[in-house]
């Protein structure tokens, strides 16, 4: 019983930060939020000093006017390194709050964004663009590979979703195994796509770097079209607060509290799913951070989805803009993949919060 | 239909604000002739029952005897297959969840909540059917939760989690956000099956309390028959269909406990105590029980309703019967369960199987007088007929029960013997649904000599002389 002893203590803290105020806490992610951002951007193969960066950004806004620095810093600061890092805050948050819904509906607490076909649909999406022969469509902006993911995340879910709804029901469990078989036979056609194509060996390891995540934004263009994605997906989402919080309760508790449970159980996969699409079609296969960020924020915060919301797409983007950086910055110049750095740095962390707080996790 | 303009929490919930109106002749919840099954199975027969705004009713049954079902079906999650559900004189799902959810608050046997929201959330989620898409709650909504709170007397819990309370501690929590609703109807099903002794009398006080200071309604499934006797003014026993519904002392009465529940009891009143108790009986009331069972000579066959009259006129004139088989939902088996001194159960809508044959010949041999009512005959109770047809010819005495009318007129011309009359009179030609071949059986037997009576006195008087 040696190990129980420093259990009250854990419990007492606990208490005392779920006491703490959340608009200062959500004030204090914020800030961290806007520290790392700039962190990002201060980092990377040439190093640039915050006060500088602040004085940039401060100049885009027009109504201040520092001396211009030397000619390519601004241009890395506007052109380079924030389509990155914005990115970065994009993908972030999009992922934290698409693991907030799927955990919030499934009342699941293993339960990723990536849960019910998103990923295999991306990935066999981003195959299908690296084996064909163009680049972009028509010569349109937008790359391939970012399309195609997007398409092949959504087309999966709704198909996962159509193959488990079992008359006027979606249960949770036929669900859940919808989303193991259909992503396991998405799998196999993604690996014979790769076999069978004459183009393979030239995409190979570009694909393989994409499926391992990897915030590639080096424009402004995709950053804008997929930021409004996920902002109406983010501004969505905090309209479906109260809905979670009744799902915690169970579906028919749910129905009792007067929710049409399986309305609201299709708009919770549609947000979340076009959060995650959107998220990987510039980002990749990035994992974790849909895992870890919503625990993190509900041991913070408690788990009101009014407050877990916002705090978990804070969260999100500092934990993937640290990521990122570190990724960039580690072996510079070259750039590792950041589902690496996710991985690294959420497994351990979310085994410590199992270790911590294993009453949690009652199903 | 806002009700958040209350001054005083529940005196303006629900029930009472809706007995100012016009509907208030309509009783709070009206069932009518509701059927439900799952997946093809039937599990509740034509149920009719009506609950007014200030009762506190408890559903009584073993289990898988369909008293979850029912909350489910009042609560609006389940839809009846059949028959019509009237909430304060309106359709139960005209009202919308929303609107249902204002009206009927769920508290379940335990709730499992997978993350780690403290009490006071808990509550506060109560308010969820009267709050919108973006809006928060309101002064209003908080005065609500801390009366709730107050009323299930957990404020000092308010900051603590859900999940580290203790059993009784967590349902009084769920109450609380079940009276958050300020719900003119409060079901509840089986409150107090995972708790001690102790948390089941609290629990059961606190809802009692409920019902007499604030007026909220109460239907609650419940397993344990004593705490049922002692808080319940009105129970419902159960199996598949409503059994009785009657106050304690009506409804648990031994003989219909030992139907429903298939095991022997006693019901007394103990010493110092004020309420009714169900006790294990001693084992020389297990002996005079055996003894009461063996003694029915006179064993009745019927189905569809047919044997409502006689088995009613049977029960006054304390004439012991058997009766069977029948099928579980029909009518005459729920009214056999009660009145009959054995009833020889089928499958609802199964034809007759080859094991409850073997009980009713095993009946038929004990008894010295089988009385058929006007049943129609079909594929699925045909065997019981061939069962009574050899009976008659062993010499059991068969009294044809055939009330004026349902003997056929058009069949006047078929044949003027005797005992073509005699058939006639039965009535059997226009209930018979098997080609002719219930006809024959009917033959064989007025051949065996069976009686034809129109009149519940002539068949009770047989039946004296029989007994």
């Amino acid at each position: 019983m040696k190990i129980a002893a420093p259990k009250p203590q854990l419990k007492q803290l606990q208490g005392s930060v779920r006491a703490f105020p959340a608009p200062l806490l959500l004030l204090l992610l914020g800030v961290v939020l806007l520290f790392v951002i700039l962190l990002g951007i201060s980092f990377g193969s040439t190093s640039i000093p915050i006060g500088t960066i602040v004085e940039v950004l401060l100049n885009g806004t027009r109504l201040f006017h520092f001396a211009q620095p030397w000619y390519p810093t601004g241009v890395i600061v506007w052109q380079v390194r924030m389509p990155g890092v914005c990115g970065a805050v994009l993908v972030g948050a999009a992922l934290g709050v698409a693991g907030v819904l799927f955990q919030g509906m499934l009342r699941n607490p293993l339960a990723d964004p990536f849960l019910i076909g998103t990923s295999s649909g991306a990935a066999l999406g981003a195959s299908i663009a690296f084996v064909l022969p163009l680049d972009t469509i028509f010569g349109s902006f937008f790359p391939l590979t970012p399309l195609f993911a997007f398409v092949g995340a959504m087309l999966t879910v709704l198909l996962v979703y159509a193959i488990a709804r079992v008359g006027s029901y979606t249960p949770v469990v036929t669900l859940l195994l919808a989303g193991v078989v259909i992503n396991a036979v998405l799998v196999a056609f993604q690996t014979l796509i790769l076999e069978l194509s004459p183009h393979a060996a030239f995409g190979i390891q570009a694909l393989f770097n994409w499926l391992s995540g990897g915030i590639a934004v080096y424009s402004w263009s995709p950053v804008l079209i997929v930021g409004v994605i996920i902002v109406t997906g983010l501004l969505c989402s905090l309209l479906l607060a109260n809905a979670l919080d009744a799902f915690g309760l169970g579906e028919e508790s749910a129905a009792n509290l007067g929710l049409h449970v399986e309305r609201y159980k299709f708009i919770i996969i549609i947000v979340g799913s076009l959060l995650t699409a959107a998220a990987v079609s510039i980002s990749g296969l990035i994992g974790f951070v849909g895992l870890v960020t919503p625990h993190a924020m509900r041991m913070l915060l408690g788990p009101r989805h009014r407050l877990l919301l916002p705090a978990s797409a804070l969260g999100g983007a500092i934990f993937l803009t640290l990521a990122d950086l570190l990724a960039r910055v580690i072996v510079a110049p070259a750039v590792l993949p950041v589902g690496i750095f996710t991985a690294l740095v959420g497994a351990p962390f979310f085994l410590l919060l199992l270790r911590n707080n294993k009453r949690e996790y009652r199903w | 239909m806002k009700k958040r303009n209350s001054e005083t929490l529940f005196n303006l919930s629900g029930a009472r604000k809706e007995s100012e109106s016009p509907q208030s002749t309509a009783p709070l919840l009206e069932i009518d002739g509701v059927s439900f099954g799952y997946d093809g199975h039937p599990l509740l027969y034509d149920i009719h029952m009506r609950v007014n705004a200030g009762e506190m009713v408890g559903l009584l049954g073993p289990n898988g005897s369909g008293k979850t079902t029912l909350l489910r079906l009042i609560s609006g999650v389940l839809h009846p297959q059949q028959g019509r559900m009237l909430l304060q004189g309106r359709d139960l799902q005209a009202w919308g969840r929303r609107g249902i959810a204002r009206r009927i608050a769920v508290v379940p046997q335990e709730l499992h909540v997978p993350f780690a929201f403290t009490v006071e959330e808990m509550v506060n989620l109560g308010r969820t059917p009267f709050i919108g898409l973006l809006g928060s709650r309101s002064k209003q909504d908080a005065n609500i939760v801390q009366e709730a709170m107050q009323s299930t007397e957990i404020t000092p819990l308010a900051r603590r989690i859900f999940n580290e309370l203790s059993g009784g501690e967590r349902q009084r929590v769920v109450i609380a956000m079940a009276l958050a609703q300020q719900p003119s109807l409060l079901l509840l099903d089986e409150p107090t099956s995972h708790l001690d002794i102790k948390y089941q009398i609290e629990i059961l006080e606190l809802v009692q309390q409920l019902n007499h200071r604030l007026g909220v309604t109460v239907i609650a499934a419940m397993h344990d028959l004593n705490l049922a006797a002692r808080y319940f003014p009105r129970l419902l026993l159960f199996q598949r269909g409503i059994i009785a519904d009657d106050s304690p002392a009506e409804v648990l009465d031994p003989q219909l406990l030992r139907r429903v529940y298939g095991v022997n009891v006693q019901v007394g009143i103990l010493r110092g105590a004020t309420h009714l108790s169900v006790l294990p009986p001693g084992e020389e009331e297990q002996e005079i029980e055996r003894e009461k069972r063996s003694r029915p000579r006179v064993h009745l066959m019927a189905g569809g309703g047919s044997g409502e009259l006689l088995m009613r006129a049977l029960a006054d004139a304390h004439i012991p019967f058997t009766a069977g088989a029948l099928n579980i939902g029909d009518s005459d088996h729920a009214l056999a369960t009660r009145l009959a001194g054995e009833v020889i159960t089928e499958q609802p809508y199964a034809p007759i199987s080859t094991a409850a044959l073997e009980q009713v010949r095993a009946s038929l041999t004990r008894a010295s007088l089988l009385v058929l009512c006007p049943m129609p005959v079909g594929p699925g109770n045909l065997a019981l007929l061939q069962e009574a047809a050899s009976a008659a010819k062993r010499g059991v005495a068969v009294l044809m029960f055939a009330p004026a009318g349902t003997a056929s007129q058009a069949a006047t011309e078929e044949s003027q013997t005797a005992e073509g009359t005699l058939l006639q009179r039965t009535g059997i030609a226009m209930r018979d649904y098997t080609k002719g071949e219930g006809l024959k059986l009917v033959q064989e037997m007025l051949q065996a000599g069976a009686r034809v009576v129109d009149s519940v006195g002539e068949a009770i008087q047989i039946a004296k002389q029989y007994s």
